[in-house]
């Protein structure tokens, strides 16, 4: 008990204590001013946010909202993982098909996905389908890149020693390649999350009909503040989680890899 | 010599890559005619119309000059002002510990909140012209200086800490003489990192709260069906945003001594 | 009747645990002012832990380090100490890294551009005194940081394998100029190694740690005047009697 008060007691109480002094800030800076005319005080958006849950803001509740934005980013998360791994391997692996690539990736890169979106709605309309492409576009490039990269680090020696010894490709492939690639990849998914739920966020802020953008964008429209204040907690909720996920993984994951070396 | 001429080789082959693409692009969209230009206008339409419009101001009201202006102004004096405050904060969050427990949970869930959130309440506070979308900004670059000054800080070599220890320096004089300089190098990626951020949370503020800028441009390229127009807007946010980091880099050298870190 | 001199480095009772392991145990010994003490024992005996509670790196658990009869403390005190690691600051370059010692002591400019140069001057890297660690080799990395340690005459210097790294010529070469300095420095040495010849080439004293939980086995002392000769018989004697007491376990 007494070690647990020394560093994570501390921690917590030191945390909470910010926690609370943000708040008490907001509350006084809105409630009762000309500022609280604007922007609603905390305990409004909290009730509020809580009671999304149970009554439903447009014709969702929150979980449907919160959903929902997940459900737009991460199906096109996971295809663009699967298929810029899938390429950043091969393009590391065989100089030619780099040589063929390369410039495109490098083309699109500098053009913030955000940048898309109009060109999306046009070719897509409001489906689903044109955030699909969007969250496609914000990741690709960054994960195939990053995995390239990754194999590209692999150091040529250890690689020519195995050969020597006579290890097939496939071999060389599965013990040296990809354990000191993972590190790499792993970098690049976690900055394509990053960018991908800033990209869906702004998606559904311009055009869309539910999810936590919409939330945000509904509200200004019909002054409802409050609502505003919740679109963004709720966000920020969310993107926590996905954030802590992926820190847990990466222990699970990189942890193998650091035994190993 | 090797070496160069393999250079060669592989950068041929990229050259001939996009040449082909070009190609392919043109067939498609004026050669053959298989795809309309409300769907994908042809390179040599982009071409004209980007020549066009840097001096028409049709159809929506700017050269393109006066878009790409706007834009700058309001980019850069949020991302100036994220940069200028985040390095100092990241650094003493990294440096003193309590600082860090208390503001570390306000931080973590605001970082996790794209900028593009903030728009409405930022457009309530301060209207719809530029301190609004500077406000948005600033805030996205604050995040990611902060986030890179503080792992700066943090991966300071111990046994750099212990020489100035060892010598007699005071807390104050290991953070400046020791932490500081040897953080530099991640400071100043920070600042790269937070200028990328800027240029994209600029983008999505003009898509969706302005009335000049490239954001704009695009936007309203797109509801009259000109998407050369668009394409044309991707390319100089694509160009705008490589030469400002092009900027950086060079900074970066000088403040680094020519890499000699 | 003759007063006996205060010893320049009295430790005692010193202890160290980190959790439950116990690393020091109870050691107890003094150094007297200019004397060059190496320090060896097995691989992982706890030597550096040793160095670095010395310098208050470490707090240790029980006992007391007095350096001048005072509990040790290098914001009073002019310690120095060259780590295992390299240490010198890449943004700076080689004069700045020499001087540096000095602008924390707040010794004023020109008498610490003296003292670099001079320090430079025996280390032999006056010609790169503007160059960045980064350009240099390696070997020339550690004379900086020994030029560093040295710079500001320090009363106490503490040397952790500092040249571990290093080839053998090169180490012979580093090995006399050591003893250069402290001859005209005359400051008070403690040096680390695990190497047997180098300890018995450069030490007065030579203290002999055991295994973990450390403590002293024995300190010898060397009574073969400088310059030492490493193929003399006295001196090959010396040194396997050093070794032996290493090796029995």
């Amino acid at each position: 008990m007494a070690t647990f008060w020394n560093k994570n007691g501390r921690k917590f109480a030191y945390g909470a204590c910010g926690l609370l002094l943000f708040g008490l800030i907001w509350f006084l800076a809105t409630n009762g001013t000309e500022l609280g005319k604007i922007l609603p005080d905390p305990v409004t958006v909290l009730r509020k946010f809580f009671v999304s849950f149970a009554e439903p803001i447009g014709t969702k509740t929150m979980v449907f909202h919160i959903l929902t934005s997940l459900r737009r980013m991460l199906l096109p998360y996971l295809v663009a993982c699967a298929a810029g791994i899938l390429l950043g391997v091969v393009m590391g692996w065989y100089k030619p098909l780099e040589a063929i690539v390369k410039p495109y990736i490098e083309l699109i890169r500098p053009i913030p996905p955000i940048a898309w979106i109009p060109l999306s709605i046009a070719w897509f309309g409001f489906a689903e389908m044109s955030k699909y492409f969007l969250i496609f576009l914000a990741c690709f490039p960054t994960i195939t890149i990053n995995t390239y990269s990754g194999v590209r680090s692999v150091d040529e020696t250890i690689v020519r020693a195995a050969k020597m010894l006579g290890a097939r490709d496939s071999q060389l492939f599965t013990t040296i390649v990809m354990p000191s690639t993972v590190p790499y990849i792993f970098a690049g998914l976690q900055v394509a999350i990053g960018s991908s739920w800033a990209t869906i966020v702004a998606a559904e802020m311009i055009r869309s009909s539910e999810g936590v953008g919409w939330l945000i964008i509904s509200g200004q429209e019909t002054s409802n503040m409050p609502q505003v204040l919740v679109g963004i907690v709720a966000i920020a909720l969310t993107g926590l989680v996905l954030v802590s996920f992926m820190r847990l993984l990466e222990t699970k994951l990189c942890a193998w890899n650091e035994r190993g070396q | 010599m090797k070496t160069k001429k393999k250079f060669n080789k592989y950068m041929l082959v990229s050259i001939v890559s996009v040449a082909v693409g070009i190609f392919i692009w043109w067939l498609v969209t004026a050669g053959l005619g298989l795809v309309k230009s409300n769907i994908l206008p042809a390179p040599d339409t982009i071409v004209r119309t980007f020549i066009k419009k840097l001096y028409d101001p049709n159809p929506e009201g700017g050269t393109l000059f006066v878009h790409l202006l706007s834009s700058l102004r309001v980019a850069l004096s949020g991302y100036g002002l994220g940069v200028v405050l985040g390095i100092p904060l990241g650094i003493i969050m990294a440096w003193y510990p309590r600082i860090e427990m208390t503001v570390r949970p306000v931080f973590d869930l605001v970082r996790t909140v794209p900028g593009v959130a903030w728009i409405p309440v930022m457009v309530s506070l301060a209207g719809i012209g530029l301190l609004s979308k500077a406000l948005v900004i600033f805030i996205s670059a604050m995040v990611a200086t902060v986030i890179n000054s503080y792992s700066g800080i943090k991966q300071t070599k111990e046994v750099h800490l212990w020489v100035g220890q060892t010598f007699g320096a005071s807390n104050w004089e290991l953070l400046t003489q020791i932490a500081i300089p040897s953080a530099l190098p991640m400071i100043m990626t920070g600042c790269k990192i937070a200028l990328g951020q800027a240029w994209t949370t600029l983008v999505a503020a003009e898509l969706l709260a302005s009335t000049k800028g490239i954001g704009y441009m695009i936007q309203q390229a797109r509801g009259i069906y000109r998407l050369d127009i668009v394409i044309v807007g991707m390319i100089v946010i694509g160009l705008t945003g490589a030469a400002l980091t092009g900027i950086i880099s060079l900074i970066e050298k000088r403040v680094l001594k020519g890499g000699k870190y | 009747m003759q007063e006996k001199k205060q010893a320049k480095v009295q430790v005692q009772n010193l202890t160290k645990k980190f959790g439950d392991l116990l690393v020091l145990d109870n050691l107890n010994f003094e150094v007297q002012e200019g004397e060059f003490l190496c320090i060896v024992g097995p691989t992982g005996c706890g030597k550096t832990t040793f160095l670095n509670t010395l310098t208050k790196l470490y707090v240790p658990t029980a006992g007391e380090i007095l350096v001048n009869g005072i509990p040790v403390d290098p914001k009073k005190q002019n310690i120095s100490y060259i780590f295992q690691e390299y240490s010198a600051y890449p943004w700076l370059t080689v004069k700045e890294n020499v001087m540096w010692g000095l602008k924390i002591k707040k010794v004023p400019l020109k008498e610490a551009e003296e003292s670099a140069m001079e320090m430079l001057d025996i280390v032999g890297l006056t010609k790169f005194q503007d160059y960045y660690p980064g350009q240099i080799s390696v070997s020339m990395l550690q004379r900086v940081v020994i030029a560093r340690a040295f710079a500001t005459r320090p009363e106490l210097l503490l040397m952790d394998e500092p040249y571990g790294q290093l080839d053998i010529d090169l180490r012979f070469r580093l090995e006399d100029e050591l003893l250069k300095l402290w001859e005209r420095t005359k400051t008070t040495v403690l040096f680390i190694t695990h190497n047997i010849e180098e300890a018995v080439y450069l030490g007065q004293n030579i203290m002999v740690l055991t295994n973990k939980p450390t403590s002293i086995k024995t300190v010898i002392q060397n009574p073969l005047p400088l310059p030492r000769d490493v193929m003399a018989q006295d001196f090959v004697e010396l040194r396997e009697h050093v070794t032996e007491l290493i090796k029995w376990w």
